[in-house]
C-alpha cells in the first residue's frame, strides 16, 4: 500500500521540474498565443457577422446614403412615408427594364417590385426584392431595408388585423428609450468570456496528456520509480503544475478584460470554478495517459472527451459555460452557485478516486 | 521495389497493432457518447445563454409570455417590492410599464425584450391561421448577377464607373425580358399558407431565403457553410495528430536510428512515413463526401464530389506538412502539442473565416473552403479559381517538406537544439546544396509571405479602417523583410561567408531581387482577382517595376550592412527598421488611397 502514498514534497519538486521546462520551452508564449488569437478570431465572428443582423451594432458605421429603386405602375404613396427617417432612397421607375439598367451600372443597389394590393385591400401584398449576388451590398442593403418594411407590415397590420375576432395585442410601454444592442453584451458574456475562461483548463489537460505519456514512452518513468518517490507523487506533481496554470491565465484574461472597462462580478467563485473544471479536465486526461501511455491514442481520446464535454456545457441551465455567464454579470443568486459549485466539485473527488484505482492496478499489474 | 513502400508498409502494421481490443472498445463508446450528445444538442438547441437576464412582473399573466425566450428568468413580484427592487432585477415591468435599472446590463435586457415579444406577437398571429389578414406583407427575394467590383473597404455607391456596365445592350434587353417573364410567372408561387415560411429543404444544404415577411428577412449569410466545412476538417485535425505522434515516435529513443542507418534517403523515409496517413485521411474524406452529398448518381454528382476531394488535398497536405516539421522541430510532446494547436488554430482562421463570406463577397475565394461550399451548393468551380485558392497551399506545404527533409538527419532529430536553430539548419543545409543561393531563397519563401499576408487580411478586417491598413502595412513590410534577410542572416551567422564589405552587399541585392522577381511570378499567377482592392494593392505595389525593385534591395541591404557592421545579434532591431523604411515607402506609394 505504500505505493499510493502521496508526499507533498516530492508532488512539489516534479511540479517545479515541469515548470522549468515550460519555461525554457517558452511554450507560454504560445499558450498565449494561441488564447489571443482565439479571441481575435472570435471578435471578428461577431462583429464581421452578427452586426449584419443588428443595425444598432454597427453604430458608428456611417453609411452612407443606398438608392433603391421601387418599381410601381400605381405609385403606392404609403410604402415612402416609411423610408422616411432611414437610410435609404426610393427611386420610383415607370417599368423593371430602366431599373434593371440603373442596377447594372450602379445607380440603384436593389429593386423591388410591389404588387398593386392595397392596404385595406384582402389579397397578400407581394414585394419582389432583387439583391445584388456575392456581393457585400446584398448583406446592408436587406440590413438598411428590414426596418422600414417592417414599419410598412405593422401599418398594414394595423388596418387588417381588426377583422380577426378576438385578437388584442399585447402593449407594453417600454419606459426607457436607451436604444444600445444586445449583441455586443451577449457576445462579450455568453461567448467570449466562458470561452476565454475554460481554454486555459482545455489546454492543461492536454499538456498533462503530453507530461504523463512522455514518461512512458522516453521510459524515463523506471528511472523516476528508482528514486523514493511513488508514480502516484509524479502523477499529482505533473496534475498540480497544470491545474494551477489555468485560473492564473484566467486571472490575466479578467484583469486584461476589466483594464477594457468590463464589469466582472464573482472574480473569486469564477476562479474558483475555473480551478474545479481545470482538475476535472486534468484527472481525467491523468487517468486516460496511465491507461494508454501513448500520446497519439491519449490525446485522441483526451480530444473527444473535451469535445463530449463541450457539447453537454450546452445542455442545461448552470451547465459549466453558463454558469460562467451567470455569475459574471450576477444573474444568479449566492445559493444557487453556491450550491451548483459544489455540486460540481463532486466530479474531482471521484475521478481522483478512479485515479488511485487505476494507478494501485498499474502497481500490481508490475 | 522503392524503399518508401516498405516503410509505408511498416507503418500501416505498426498503426494496426496501437488499436488493441481496449482502445477499440473506448472509441466506440466515447464515438457512441459524441453522437448522442449532439443529438441532445441539436434537440434542445444552445442554452448558453439561460437565465442571464432577470426580470420582475407585478402582472403573472406576463411570465408565461416572458419565459418563452430562454434569457429571462422572471419572477412575480408585489408592486410595492417592484418599485424597490433596485438592482435586484434588470427589467421590472409594473402594470404593463416596463422599466430597466440604467445599467448596461438592463438595456440590453430590453433589447433582448423587445424581441421577445415580436416573437411572441408572430407565434399568436400565426396561430389565427388567417395568413391574408395576419401576414398581408410578403417577400420574394431573389438575387441578380451584377458585375464584380471589388470593394472592401468602401462603402458609398455613388461613383459608378463607366466601365462597369455589362454586356452589350442587347443581351441586357434579353435578360431584362427573361426576369419579366419570369416575374410574371411570380405572382402564381405567392405563398398561400403560414408553412411556407419555413425554410423550404428541397435537397439542398445552404437555402437562401426565399420567401420571408418583413419581420422574418434576414440578411443572406451562409452559417451553415461553416459547419460543414467544420465536418470536412475535423478528420484532418485528428489524424495529423497520430500523424506528428508517430514522426515523433522516431525520435523518441532514437527508433529512427536504425532506419536511418539502413541504405534508404530521408526523403524515402519522409515519403514512407505520410503516404499511409494521406490515403486513410484521404478515405475518410471520401465517406465525408459520400455522407453529405449522397451515393454520386449520374457522372456530373461523380465529377462534384472528386472535385470536392481535389480542394480538400492540398489542404490535408498542408495540415501534415506543419505537423510534420513541428514534430522534428519539438523537444518534447508538450512543445509539439502547442506547436501543432497554435498551427491548426492559424489556419483554420485562414480556412474557415473568408468562408463566411462565400456567397457575398469575392475575397472569400482566398480560401479552398469557399469552393468547397460552393461545391455544395451544386455549383462548379473555375480551374482558376481553384489554382487561385490551392496554390500557396501546395506551394507551402511542399517547400515545408522539403525543408524538414533537409533536417531528417540524426544531428537535428535527436538533439535538444532549440526550435530557430533548427529552422537555421534548415536553410543553411538548403543554402550549401546544390541549388542553394540567397536569389532562390527569396523566390521559394514567397508562398508563405503570400499566406501570412491573407491571414492578415483575415485578421485585420475587424480594425477600424485607417488603422487597419497602416497596421497592414507595417506588418506585411516587416514580414517581406525577414523573408528577405534570413538567408543572409543564417550565411553570416554560420560564418559561411567571408564578413566583407563587398559580400554583404553582393548578397542584399541578390536577395532583394530573387524576392522581386519572385513576387511578380506570383503577381502574374494568382494575383490578378483582388488585385483591386487596398488590401491588394499593399501586397504588391502595382506598375512601376523599377522603384520596388530599388527598395526591396534597400530593405534587405540596410539588413546586410548592419549584420556586416554591427554583428547578427542586431538581427531583429535591424528588421524592425527596415520594416519601418519599407512602411514608409508604402505608404508614400497608397497615398491617394489612404488620404486622398
Amino acid at each position: 500500500m505504500a505505493d499510493i502514498k502521496i508526499t507533498p514534497r516530492n508532488v512539489i519538486s516534479i511540479s517545479k521540474k515541469e515548470f522549468r521546462g515550460l519555461k525554457t520551452e517558452k511554450t507560454f508564449l504560445l499558450i498565449v498565443l494561441i488564447q489571443f488569437f482565439i479571441a481575435l478570431f472570435s471578435t471578428f465572428l461577431v462583429f464581421g457577422l452578427a452586426s449584419f443582423y443588428d443595425p444598432s451594432a454597427l453604430g458608428e458605421l456611417k453609411l452612407k446614403n443606398t438608392n433603391i429603386a421601387l418599381v410601381d405602375n400605381n405609385n403606392n404613396n404609403e410604402l415612402y412615408q416609411f423610408f422616411g427617417n432611414s437610410r435609404v432612397s426610393l427611386i420610383p421607375y415607370e417599368n423593371f427594364g430602366d431599373a434593371y439598367t440603373d442596377f447594372q451600372s450602379r445607380q440603384v443597389e436593389a429593386i423591388i417590385l410591389i404588387s398593386d394590393e392595397p392596404s385595406q385591400g384582402y389579397g397578400i401584398i407581394n414585394m419582389e426584392i432583387y439583391l445584388p449576388k456575392s456581393d457585400l451590398k446584398a448583406i446592408l442593403v436587406s440590413m438598411q431595408l428590414k426596418e422600414p418594411l417592417e414599419k410598412f407590415e405593422q401599418s398594414v397590420r394595423d388596418i387588417r388585423i381588426k377583422r380577426i375576432a378576438g385578437y388584442t395585442p399585447l402593449d407594453l410601454n417600454i419606459m426607457d428609450e436607451s436604444r444600445t444592442s444586445s449583441t455586443y453584451f451577449e457576445f462579450l458574456y455568453v461567448a467570449l468570456l466562458p470561452l476565454l475562461m475554460f481554454t486555459p483548463a482545455f489546454i492543461s489537460g492536454g499538456v498533462a496528456v503530453d507530461l504523463i505519456t512522455e514518461e512512458f514512452e522516453l521510459k524515463t518513468l523506471d528511472l523516476l520509480l528508482v528514486t523514493p518517490v511513488s508514480l502516484l507523487d509524479i502523477v499529482s506533481g505533473k496534475m498540480l503544475l497544470t491545474v494551477i496554470i489555468a485560473p492564473v491565465q484566467a486571472f490575466v484574461w479578467i484583469l486584461l478584460l476589466m483594464l477594457n472597462g468590463i464589469v466582472i462580478y464573482n472574480v473569486a467563485a469564477i476562479l474558483l470554478f475555473v480551478l474545479i473544471i481545470a482538475l476535472i479536465l486534468v484527472l481525467a486526461s491523468s487517468i486516460i495517459s496511465l491507461v494508454f501511455k501513448e500520446r497519439g491514442l491519449s490525446q485522441l481520446f483526451y480530444s473527444l472527451l473535451l469535445i463530449i464535454s463541450f457539447l453537454i456545457s450546452y445542455l442545461f441551465t448552470n451547465s459549466p459555460l453558463n454558469l460562467i455567464t451567470r455569475l459574471s454579470i450576477q444573474s444568479i443568486g449566492g445559493l444557487e452557485s453556491g450550491l451548483w459549485i459544489g455540486g460540481y466539485s463532486l466530479i474531482p473527488v471521484i475521478l481522483f478516486v478512479v485515479l488511485i484505482g487505476t494507478v494501485k492496478s498499474r502497481y500490481t499489474n508490475r | 521495389m522503392h524503399g518508401w513502400v516498405t516503410i509505408a508498409k511498416w507503418e500501416f502494421i505498426r498503426s494496426k497493432q496501437r488499436f488493441d481490443r481496449k482502445s477499440l472498445l473506448l472509441l466506440f463508446i466515447l464515438l457512441i457518447l459524441l453522437t448522442a450528445a449532439s443529438y441532445a444538442a441539436v434537440r434542445t438547441g444552445l442554452n448558453m445563454n439561460n437565465d442571464i437576464y432577470q426580470v420582475a412582473v407585478t402582472d403573472p399573466d406576463l411570465v408565461s409570455i416572458i419565459e418563452t425566450d430562454q434569457r429571462f428568468e422572471v419572477r412575480i413580484v408585489d408592486k410595492y417590492t417592484a418599485r424597490n427592487i433596485g438592482d435586484k432585477a434588470d427589467v421590472v415591468i409594473i402594470g404593463t410599464n416596463v422599466y430597466g435599472s440604467g445599467t448596461r446590463k438592463s438595456a440590453a435586457a430590453i433589447e433582448a425584450l423587445k424581441i421577445a415579444l415580436k416573437n411572441y406577437r408572430e407565434s399568436v398571429l400565426i396561430s389565427f391561421n388567417d395568413i391574408n389578414n395576419t401576414h398581408p406583407v410578403w417577400l420574394t427575394i431573389h438575387y441578380l448577377e451584377r458585375q464584380e467590383n471589388f470593394q472592401v473597404l468602401r462603402t458609398d455607391s455613388g461613383t459608378p464607373a463607366t466601365s462597369e456596365g455589362s454586356g452589350t445592350p442587347g443581351s441586357n434587353q434579353d435578360e431584362i425580358s427573361a426576369l419579366e417573364r419570369e416575374e410574371a410567372d411570380a405572382d402564381e408561387t405567392v405563398p398561400t399558407t403560414i408553412t411556407d415560411l419555413q425554410p423550404k429543404s428541397n435537397g439542398k444544404l445552404f437555402n437562401e431565403q426565399e420567401f420571408a415577411t418583413p419581420t422574418t428577412f434576414n440578411p443572406p449569410i451562409p452559417f451553415t457553410s461553416i459547419l460543414y466545412s467544420f465536418i470536412f476538417v475535423f478528420p484532418i485535425y485528428f489524424i495529423s495528430q497520430f500523424y506528428s505522434s508517430s514522426i515523433m515516435d522516431e525520435r523518441t529513443n532514437r527508433k529512427c536510428q536504425l532506419v536511418l542507418v539502413a541504405p534508404l534517403r530521408g526523403m524515402d523515409i519522409v515519403i514512407g512515413k505520410t503516404v499511409p496517413y494521406l490515403l486513410v485521411t484521404m478515405g475518410i474524406l471520401g465517406v465525408v463526401t459520400l455522407f453529405i452529398k449522397g451515393l454520386p448518381l449520374d457522372l456530373e454528382m461523380l465529377k462534384n464530389s472528386i472535385l470536392i476531394l481535389a480542394v480538400l488535398f492540398p489542404i490535408v497536405l498542408l495540415f501534415f506538412a506543419l505537423s510534420f516539421f513541428s514534430a522534428i522541430l519539438s523537444r518534447s510532446f508538450k512543445e509539439l502539442t502547442f506547436a501543432t494547436v497554435f498551427l491548426t488554430v492559424i489556419v483554420s482562421g485562414y480556412l474557415f473565416f473568408p468562408a463566411v463570406f462565400a456567397n457575398v463577397h469575392v475575397v472569400s475565394s482566398i480560401s479552398p473552403m469557399t469552393l468547397i461550399v460552393h461545391l455544395i451548393e451544386e455549383n462548379t468551380i473555375e480551374l482558376n479559381e481553384y489554382i487561385f485558392s490551392t496554390l500557396p497551399f501546395y506551394f507551402v506545404a511542399v517547400s515545408v517538406y522539403v525543408f524538414g527533409t533537409y533536417i531528417f538527419r540524426e544531428e537535428d532529430l535527436f538533439t535538444q537544439k532549440p526550435i530557430t536553430e533548427k529552422i537555421l539548419d534548415c536553410i543553411e543545409l538548403y543554402l550549401i546544396g546544390p541549388f542553394g543561393s540567397v536569389f532562390l531563397l527569396s523566390i521559394i519563401l514567397i508562398p508563405f509571405v503570400f499566406m501570412a499576408q491573407l491571414m492578415l487580411i483575415v485578421m485585420l478586417f475587424n480594425l477600424p479602417f485607417p488603422f487597419s491598413v497602416f497596421t497592414m502595412i507595417f506588418l506585411s513590410a516587416l514580414i517581406e523583410e525577414i523573408v528577405k534577410s534570413i538567408g543572409i542572416f543564417t550565411l553570416m551567422k554560420k560564418g559561411l561567408v567571408p564578413m566583407n564589405f563587398k559580400s554583404a552587399v553582393m548578397l542584399a541585392v541578390f536577395a532583394g531581387a530573387g524576392f522581386f522577381v519572385g513576387e511578380k511570378l506570383l503577381l502574374i499567377i494568382t494575383l490578378a482577382p483582388i488585385a483591386t482592392s487596398v488590401f491588394g494593392l499593399v501586397m504588391n505595389m502595382g506598375a512601376l517595376l523599377l522603384i520596388p525593385l530599388i527598395i526591396h534591395i534597400a530593405g534587405v541591404m540596410i539588413i546586410s550592412l548592419g549584420l556586416y557592421n554591427r554583428g547578427v545579434k542586431y538581427y531583429i532591431p535591424l528588421v524592425v527598421l527596415a520594416g519601418i523604411i519599407h512602411s514608409l515607402y508604402n505608404i508614400f506609394i497608397l497615398r491617394g488611397v489612404l488620404f486622398g
